[in-house]
């Protein structure tokens, strides 16, 4: 008897400890959830009074993330929207970024899918292959609120799929914004010594002219070995190695390609910026102060941005700009990474024209994009609002053509943007500190890990 | 067999399944059924929204290829030094504890109250306090003793005992707790036995004290290996995707991410079912050899 009750008791502790561990994550969520729902209910009972007669009253679900501001400005969109469209209530929730993807997938496998979504790359990619989003071409070639020759078709193009791969085919989800990742620098530490700022046109101003800025402008007023003032922080890699003609991965025979010499050449530029030459924090100094706070601060002079970056930007005590990035000598060639989040549409909507209708509002509609880009949100996704009032505005950044010349020119997708699991490319970046803190060179690394990046992609998304 | 019962008794009945009824059904809606549903995702390749295809014993196979799994594995057993270091410092702290001195409860709160914070706010602390250049600790470190710090969260090999560390001033408090317990439920007869025969104080605590404490040395050994293996949440605040090269996952921080990152759930599973086998081999062994050790009264 007591033998027994001894065993079932173990059995008991081991598994309900187990059980509890990994549930924390799903009650919050549930907690949030039910909140969410009373807010609604109070929502649609004051809606229903006033709507038109001749339309039944639909109520559209909307999940998004992102910071206060982006909420503010959504609320407000949305509330033209239900103006605009007036049988249409729209319930928005907004969820923290770090929760998000957990929670739309719960909602998607428990078949209540919000009906208007965000979707980033590689969940674009699983949600499109799964049927979970609905492919919105037949709404588009209906509607007259779009024009497709007057949206970047560099983010458009995210958003399609083809039955196999995205990139080509159907749109099966419309951009929500195009993140052209810049280079900023400085101006006025530029100015007190004198050196000329890198170029906004792209060619210009390559990695020796970066080199050398960096070099003056990295102060160790102590002399303490740890400089006050860096030159540059969080070169981009991506910018590095594609400017040098090399590629992490072709997405067209899934091949990759981090072990060829143009990428391992990139990235060790990129590790002796603070191996070597010590004008960037190495990876101790950067995880006491990050490259962000020391921009903020005045003590670095080159560092990069994207446009959401703008409104903390814009308080900042000195003048700064933004640039192209610079370009690899043997090439003469620049790139930098051009992110996207898009709207999707769950496949299961019971109003698929509504949730279209809201998607289309909120992608393209002009005064929507307008106030995005005043508050420094994004670049328009309207070419003509683009070039022309977004380009005249006097806010900083000055060289605001750059990020348009990034769209246009030499921005691509960010490199996960493909592919459905991320796996492959994570490894790299946990593995790469090794390069960053000079224990092994970066021939060396790219070619211990190619293997297992390539076994990784491989075994989850092919 | 047919027992007749009166009414008074059925209605006794009824109220009993109705008390019982609450935490029975909760653990077989939110406990037992999860559970069972796990065995069979485990044998499956489910990302949560396309139709779950059955893959046999895969998931597990590829479990034992995936070097994440050992080193996650690994770092959760390096994790488990700090049980026998803090088992040593809490009963220590229980010694000091365990008298009549002024403001003994003020000290007895401030020693626990780590215990109730929450780990979140907690590990968000420690991430201030392991700063390499503007923390607290690296801060004492070189004004106190003229020791350059290491850089506590940042270097791979300096995670591990960062985490540690972390453990044993978040688990003292508990620990201290049972082992007061235990001190003040040992006989006073036994020390006047022991003195009478002419015992010293270090006598007394290594043949009176340690013995008799040990229901408590083995239950706070159990639940700290099991607490070890489930480490997570510290790992998930101080240790970003890991830490460097991964040098702070713990194993459940790889489930966590093959489940909410990757949304492999069949992988998922069976990485949980592989460490629920673990927990329950050690737990049986602990118990097994425990007769050798443990004194019953």
């Amino acid at each position: 008897m007591n033998k027994r009750l001894k065993w079932s008791s173990l059995v008991l502790l081991a598994t309900t400890m187990l059980v509890t561990a990994c549930s924390n994550g799903g009650s919050s969520n549930q907690a949030a959830n039910n909140g969410n729902n009373i807010q609604s209910s109070k929502q649609t009972t004051q809606t229903v009074s006033d709507t038109v007669a001749d339309k039944d009253p639909v109520t559209i679900e909307f999940m998004g993330h992102g910071n206060p501001n982006e909420k503010s400005i959504f609320e407000k969109l949305i509330a033209s929207f239900e103006e605009k469209y007036p049988h249409v209530t729209v319930k928005y929730t907004s969820v923290p970024p770090g929760e998000y993807s957990q929670k739309l997938t719960t909602l998607i496998s428990s078949g209540k899918a919000p009906d208007v979504f965000y979707v980033g790359g590689s969940e674009f990619y699983r949600f499109a292959e799964a049927g979970t989003v609905l492919n919105v071409q037949p709404y588009l070639d209906e509607t007259d609120l779009f024009d497709p020759d007057n949206v970047w078709s560099q983010a458009l193009d995210r958003y399609r799929y083809d039955g196999a791969k995205v990139g080509s085919g159907d749109l099966y989800g419309l951009p929500k914004d195009v993140g052209p990742w810049a280079f900023v620098y400085n101006k006025d530490l530029f100015d007190d010594k004198g050196i000329t700022p890198p170029s906004a046109v792209a060619g210009e101003w390559t990695w020796d002219d970066l080199l050398d800025a960096a070099k003056q402008l990295t102060v160790d007023e102590n002399g303490d070995g740890k400089p006050e003032q860096y030159g540059v922080a969080a070169y981009s890699l991506e910018s590095a190695v594609w400017a040098n003609g090399g590629n992490f991965i072709d997405y067209d025979t899934g091949q990759v390609l981090v072990n060829e010499q143009a990428f391992y050449d990139a990235m060790q530029f990129v590790a002796d910026l603070t191996l070597v030459h010590g004008v960037s924090p190495n990876v101790e100094a950067e995880q006491s102060m990050n490259g962000y706070t020391r921009f903020l601060n005045g003590q670095l002079a080159m560092f990069a941005m994207g446009p959401w970056d703008q409104p903390a930007f814009w308080e900042l005590p000195f003048n700064w700009d933004i640039a192209a990035w610079p370009a690899s000598p043997t090439t003469g060639e620049t790139a930098t990474w051009l992110g996207s989040m898009g709207f999707a549409i769950s496949n299961k909507s019971k109003h698929p024209q509504e949730a279209f209708d809201l998607a289309a509002f909120l992608s393209l509609d002009e005064y929507g994009q307008r106030q995005n880009y005043e508050l420094g949100q994004a670049v328009p996704n309207l070419i003509d609002l683009s070039k022309g009032e977004f380009l005249a505005s006097d806010k900083a950044p000055a060289s605001r053509q750059v990020f348009l010349d990034i769209i246009e020119d030499y921005g691509r997708p960010d490199v996960p943007a493909f592919s459905k699991d991320t796996q492959w490319i994570d490894l790299f970046w946990q593995q790469a500190s090794r390069v960053w803190n000079g224990e092994v060179s970066a021939q060396q690394f790219t070619a211990e890990i190619q293997p297992k990046m390539q076994e990784l992609y491989d075994k989850f998304n092919k | 067999m047919n027992i007749k019962l009166n009414g008074y008794r059925k209605k006794e009945l009824a109220w009993l399944y109705l008390f019982v009824a609450p935490p029975v059904l909760g653990f077989l809606i939110f406990g037992l059924t999860p559970m069972l549903f796990s065995i069979f995702i485990s044998f499956q390749k489910w990302d949560m929204i396309s139709t779950p295809s059955w893959v046999g014993f895969e998931n597990y196979i590829e479990l034992f290829k995936d070097e994440k799994v050992f080193k996650s594995l690994f770092n959760t057993v390096y994790l488990m030094i700090g049980i026998p270091i803090g088992m040593a410092l809490s009963l220590l702290l229980a010694i000091l504890m365990n008298r009549s001195i002024k403001g003994i409860s003020f000290l007895r709160t401030m020693y626990y109250l780590p215990v109730i914070s929450p780990i979140i706010a907690v590990s968000l602390l420690w991430q201030w306090i392991l700063n390499q250049d503007y923390g607290l600790l690296n801060h004492v470190l070189w004004n106190w003793f003229g020791i350059k710090g290491p850089n506590w969260l940042g270097d791979a090999a300096w995670v591990k005992p960062s985490l540690i560390l972390i453990g044993l001033w978040g688990g003292l408090g508990g620990n201290m707790v049972l082992y007061l317990a235990g001190l003040q439920s040992v006989s006073s007869t036994y020390y006047e036995a022991a003195e009478i025969d002419g015992a010293n104080g270090w006598q007394k605590f290594m043949r009176i004290t340690l013995p008799l404490l040990s229901p408590i040395h083995f239950f706070v050994l159990v639940m700290g290996i099991i607490g070890a293996f489930q480490s997570f949440s510290q790992i998930y605040v101080l240790a970003v995707d890991g830490g460097p090269e991964y040098s702070g996952a713990t194993i459940v921080y790889y489930i966590f991410q093959h489940a909410f990152k990757y949304f492999n759930m069949g992988f998922a599973s069976a990485a949980a079912w592989l460490l629920g086998i673990l927990i329950f081999i050690v737990t049986l062994i602990q118990f097994k050899f425990a007769d050798r050790w443990v004194y019953q009264d």
